[in-house]
């Protein structure tokens, strides 16, 4: 039996404006496991990012629930929200959000610092992330408009992983990219999710899809279908056809 | 023209805030410039205008004899005189005297005149600014009614010559040369009956009053000096009492020339950061707006348009607040001018100003214009290409303060220095207002401990020598007065200490109030002569340091005296007392003696503490009899005199702080929304990461603490070591080359870690707006 990391339960979410009421999550019963890569999909309008947002605890719910663990999230206020943010979620973003006026290590450290004050270690564990998503040491000192496109994702990666979070939510993370980069980074988060890291992806790539093990598709702020695809295998053809077939299925 | 109007409206209604903070400095700074403007420009006139409507006298002499002979050789010496214009020569009565006036008593050489012929004098007329009902009895100068003690219908009790008369008080009067007891003399003016009763008590000796207009007003004390040395050389044993346009008009003024002194540096220092304020706006507006910037140049915009419109933006929303801020100095200034009246004595009505206007309309404008071009001359120089792919990185990527991997600090203090280091501009302008306020903050400490609290020093500086009491005896009975001083248990100590004219120099020479005593050293107040000694011997003259320095006297030099005779002396020191606005001298009695004789000299006397003066001098005026002329009560006459500028004091105090508080407030407000804005994203993300709103909030206060504790450190030490000089020059005018109040340093590092702490909450309460920061919308793309 898989364990139960986040479960979501009459999950909804409306914007007001212009008086008119818009609802973008309408009543979705979810549950997110350990160690899974899920991937959000669905086109453009659909939802995904506010689905990502509500989960992360960026965002609060109009109606429903959201549970972490045996933790209610979505009855937390905004300071409450932030130091679950901190402790058990990690993010990667599509606009990569590093801090223009601090260094690579800086960028990292000012999130590791705030749950871990032994800053040897810290450091120490910062430079193993950084190694293992090829950055060399002589970027580390460099400043976020220094770095390439794919250098500063990694970078962004890392910032993710440094307090070694329950789990790694992921907004388009190669949408800003080209296509080698895209993959490179594609790679990183992979081989984390490989040694145990659950992540939770948003995209309407199919092909960063395919990293997923569970792929949830998204249509009109409902989740409309999920396929389970396994464990990715680079170059597995049955399962790139499965995932075709699945999202052909949805009207993809 | 029209485009730089469209960018500057644009520029308007995005940055609303930031304008309006601006506004409110600028609005301030226009208020205090156009009031300083005013009370310097005007308010001092209003004493000339005043003197001219009652066609004052420019030199006042005042004789304690009176006789067709001694009325008939004033008259020929004026009427040969080319100098004199107009002169007219009265009958008065003249003696020191004292009534209740402000909690204390005034003390003063008492003018009194016949209210008729007052009014219908040729010359140094007087008028009469209100009237009761009362058919019979006093007027008295209009500044003593200003506590609200004494009104029309009430009573006085006027002491003259030690005889307590009581009058009803019929009104007020307006006198240029003798309205207040600075003047040297107060005019009261008793109606016909109460003249009469008087003249015939023969408590006040029959006088003869001589007003003289000149030619050249600024010739005024050469004139005295003049006109006094040959009544005296024919006259010697007559009494005089004397002043001129030069020492009236300065001493009249005094709170006028410290409020304005005050307000003049509070606008400077409030225009200077505003200026500050709107120049690193203009820096911050051309590095968040590097893209805007580049497409206005690249859709056909020149530099010289860009800056037009934020010279346009800028001088057109200072022109209007300057135009605001003269209509509030106008609001305020029947508040201080109530304030001024208080101690000049002067009716001064409030009318617009048209020079004052022009002038902070041009000093705002000019000076918002030169800030806002030297800070965006940048513009100039950007090529629209670079600015549109934000090549113009304002970023330093030399250094990256306080690196995260290798601070001690813990993470929300070190970025918080990281916040510090990195924004210089922002240091800047916090560290000229920090210095403004400390020196608002020292001032203001300095008062309370010198003046408010305990105005002991102020006394000692402005009056000279205190005592309790002040007896003064005619010299015949001075070996019996002696003698009951010592007997009496009550005196701790009794020291000669006597006031009398002298003329220095050759020609007409200047005259100076001599003070004579026995044994300076005996005197309470020994920081008079602050450089050199007091005279010793016989042939020594220690003089105010302010007349040394016009004459260009040093100490060693020799100075000739002139009294009945005339001696030369060797001057051993240099004293500042403000009695006669440094126009003084010290001698010893042996020295005087070498040039004129004490027909009646005072003591100063203090008492056992719990001695009731009044009994004191009630029973000292039963043994001595008619030996003593006049019995001072020294305490409540400097209480009385002194409350004035005490109140004036505390209420300037008050306005500074609170002027200083609201200037913090305003800056900082400008600062942390300029730096939330700017660091809007980052917030975002770090709220994204976990950072709390509190977190934030305290870091964003905390960045700017380093700049703020280091600059009131550095100001507070350095104005606790300039603020006594400044203060000098500030009461230069009267006398004061010195200033010696005490720093009272607890006091003001006490207020140093209040003013630190009061921006700390202050810059928290306004960093509260990271509240409304959401990350989510950061993601968004908001």
């Amino acid at each position: 039996m898989r364990e139960v990391l986040l479960k979501t339960e009459g999950l909804s979410k409306s914007f007001s404006g212009r008086g008119t009421l818009q609802h973008v999550l309408k009543n979705i019963d979810l549950e997110l496991y350990r160690g899974d890569f899920t991937v959000i999909m669905g086109a453009s309008g659909a939802g995904k990012s506010t689905l990502l947002y509500a989960l992360s605890g960026m965002d609060t719910p109009s109606l429903g629930r959201i549970t972490f663990g045996d933790r209610v999230i979505s009855e937390l206020d905004s300071d409450a929200l932030a130091v679950f943010r901190r402790r058990a979620c990690g993010f990667v973003f599509q606009q990569v959000y590093l801090i223009e006026g601090m260094s690579v290590m800086d960028n990292i450290l000012a999130a590791g610092l705030l749950v871990n004050r032994d800053r040897k270690a810290l450091v120490r564990r910062a430079g193993e992330l950084l190694r293992a998503v090829d950055i060399p040491e002589e970027a580390w000192k460099k400043f976020p408009s220094q770095l390439s496109g794919g250098e500063a994702q990694r970078v962004g990666i890392v910032r993710g992983l440094i307090n070694s979070p329950q789990i790694l939510f992921a907004d388009e993370p190669t949408g800003a990219l080209n296509s080698q980069t895209g993959l490179d980074v594609l790679d990183t988060i992979t081989s984390f999710n490989r040694q145990g890291q659950s992540v939770v992806m948003v995209t309407h790539d199919m092909r960063s899809a395919r990293r997923g093990n569970r792929i949830l598709y998204l249509k009109d702020g409902a989740v409309l279908g999920e396929c389970d695809l396994g464990k990715y295998v680079p170059g597995d053809r049955e399962r790139h056809e499965k995932l075709s077939a699945f999202l052909k299925e949805m009207g993809w | 023209m029209g485009k730089c109007f469209l960018i500057a409206r644009a520029n308007l209604r995005r940055g609303k805030g930031q304008t309006a903070a601006i506004v409110a400095l600028i609005l301030m700074g226009a208020a205090m410039l156009n009031l300083w403007l005013m009370l310097s420009m005007d308010y001092k006139r209003n004493f000339d205008r005043c003197h001219q409507e009652l066609n004052a006298g420019h030199v006042t002499l005042v004789l304690n004899g009176r006789s067709e002979e001694l009325s008939g050789f004033i008259d020929d010496i004026l009427k040969t005189d080319e100098q004199v214009t107009d002169y007219s020569i009265e009958d008065a009565l003249c003696m020191v005297g004292s009534f209740a006036y402000n909690q204390g008593e005034v003390n003063t050489e008492l003018l009194i005149l016949e209210k008729e012929a007052a009014l219908n004098r040729s010359v140094e007329r007087m008028e009469i600014l209100e009237e009761g009902d009362v058919a019979s009895g006093v007027y008295l100068p209009m500044l003593y009614g200003t506590d609200g003690n004494l009104a029309p219908g009430r009573q006085v009790m006027v002491t003259i010559g030690g005889h307590e008369m009581r009058y009803d008080i019929c009104g007020f009067l307006n006198s240029a040369m003798a309205g207040s007891h600075n003047c040297v003399m107060s005019a009261i003016l008793l109606t016909v009956d109460c003249y009469r009763e008087l003249e015939e008590s023969g408590y006040a000796p029959a006088s003869t009053l001589v007003s003289v207009r000149i030619r050249d007003k600024d010739e005024s004390e050469a004139f005295e000096a003049e006109l006094k040395n040959r009544v005296s050389s024919r006259y010697p044993d007559i009494r005089t009492v004397s002043n001129s346009y030069i020492l009236v008009t300065t001493s009249r003024y005094i709170s006028q020339m410290i409020c304005s002194g005050i307000v003049s540096a509070m606008a400077f220092f409030v225009t200077l950061i505003a200026l500050v304020v709107i120049a690193s706006n203009v820096t911050h507006y051309i590095q968040e707006n590097m893209e805007s910037l580049g497409a206005l140049k690249a859709v056909g915009y020149t530099g010289g348009q860009i800056v037009g419109a934020l010279l346009l933006q800028f001088v057109g929303v200072a022109l209007l607040t300057a135009l605001a801020g003269t209509g509030i100095s106008y609001m305020l200034f029947p508040g201080v001018n109530r304030m001024m009246i208080a101690q000049t004595g002067i009716p001064y009505k409030v009318h617009f100003l048209p020079g004052p206007f022009v002038l902070t309309l041009c000093a705002v404008g000019g000076t918002v214009a030169l800030a806002v071009w030297l800070s965006s001359r940048r513009i100039y120089r950007i090529e629209p290409i670079t600015a549109l792919r934000q090549g113009i990185r304002t970023h330093s990527f030399k250094r990256n303060p306080v690196p995260l991997d290798t601070a001690r600090a813990p993470l929300h203090l070190a970025l918080a220095m990281k916040t510090t280091l990195s924004g210089m501009k922002q240091n800047i302008t916090v560290c000229v207002t920090m210095l403004a306020i400390c020196l608002v903050v020292v001032f203001a400490g300095l008062m309370v401990e010198n003046v408010i609290v305990d105005m002991e020093p102020f006394i000692q500086l402005i009056v000279g020598e205190t005592a309790d009491s002040c007896i003064n005896v005619n010299v015949g009975s001075e070996e019996e007065f002696r003698r009951l001083m010592e007997e009496n248990a009550c005196v701790e100590k009794a020291y000669m200490y006597n006031s009398v004219n002298v003329t220095c120099g050759e020609g007409e020479g200047v005259i100076l109030l001599a003070t004579v005593s026995e044994d300076f050293s005996e005197v309470n107040n020994q920081n008079v002569c602050f450089e050199g000694r007091f005279p010793r011997y016989e042939n020594e003259v220690a003089v105010g340091a302010k007349f040394a320095r016009e004459q260009g006297l040093k100490i060693g030099d020799e100075v000739r005296m002139t009294a009945s005779g005339e001696a030369v002396y060797l001057i051993c020191g240099f004293t500042q007392i403000s009695n006669n606005l440094g126009k003084d001298c010290l001698l010893t009695r042996e020295g005087y003696e070498r040039i004129g004789t004490l027909e009646n000299v005072s003591y100063y006397i203090n008492v056992a503490e719990g001695t009731d003066i009044e009994a004191f001098h009630r029973e000292t005026a039963e043994k001595i009899g008619s030996g003593a002329n006049a019995y001072i009560n020294v305490n409540s006459v400097v209480e009385g005199s002194a409350s004035v500028y005490v109140s004036l004091m505390a209420i300037i105090v008050a306005a500074v702080l609170l002027l200083g508080a609201a200037i913090t407030v305003f800056v900082l407000y400008l600062l942390v929304r300029t730096l939330l804005d700017a660091r809007k994203r980052d917030y975002g993300i770090m709220k994204a990461l976990g950072y709390t709103t509190g977190q934030l909030v305290l870091q964003t206060a905390a960045g700017f603490m380093p700049t703020v504790i280091l600059s009131v450190a550095a100001g507070l030490c350095l104005c606790s070591w300039i603020i006594n000089p400044l203060t000098a020059v500030f009461l230069s005018g009267i006398g004061i080359v010195k200033c010696t109040f005490t720093v009272p340093a607890g006091l003001i590092a006490a207020s140093g870690v209040g003013l630190a702490a009061f921006t700390f909450g202050t810059a928290c309460l306004l960093s509260l707006r990271i509240r409304k920061i959401v990350p989510v919308n950061l993601l968004a793309g908001e």
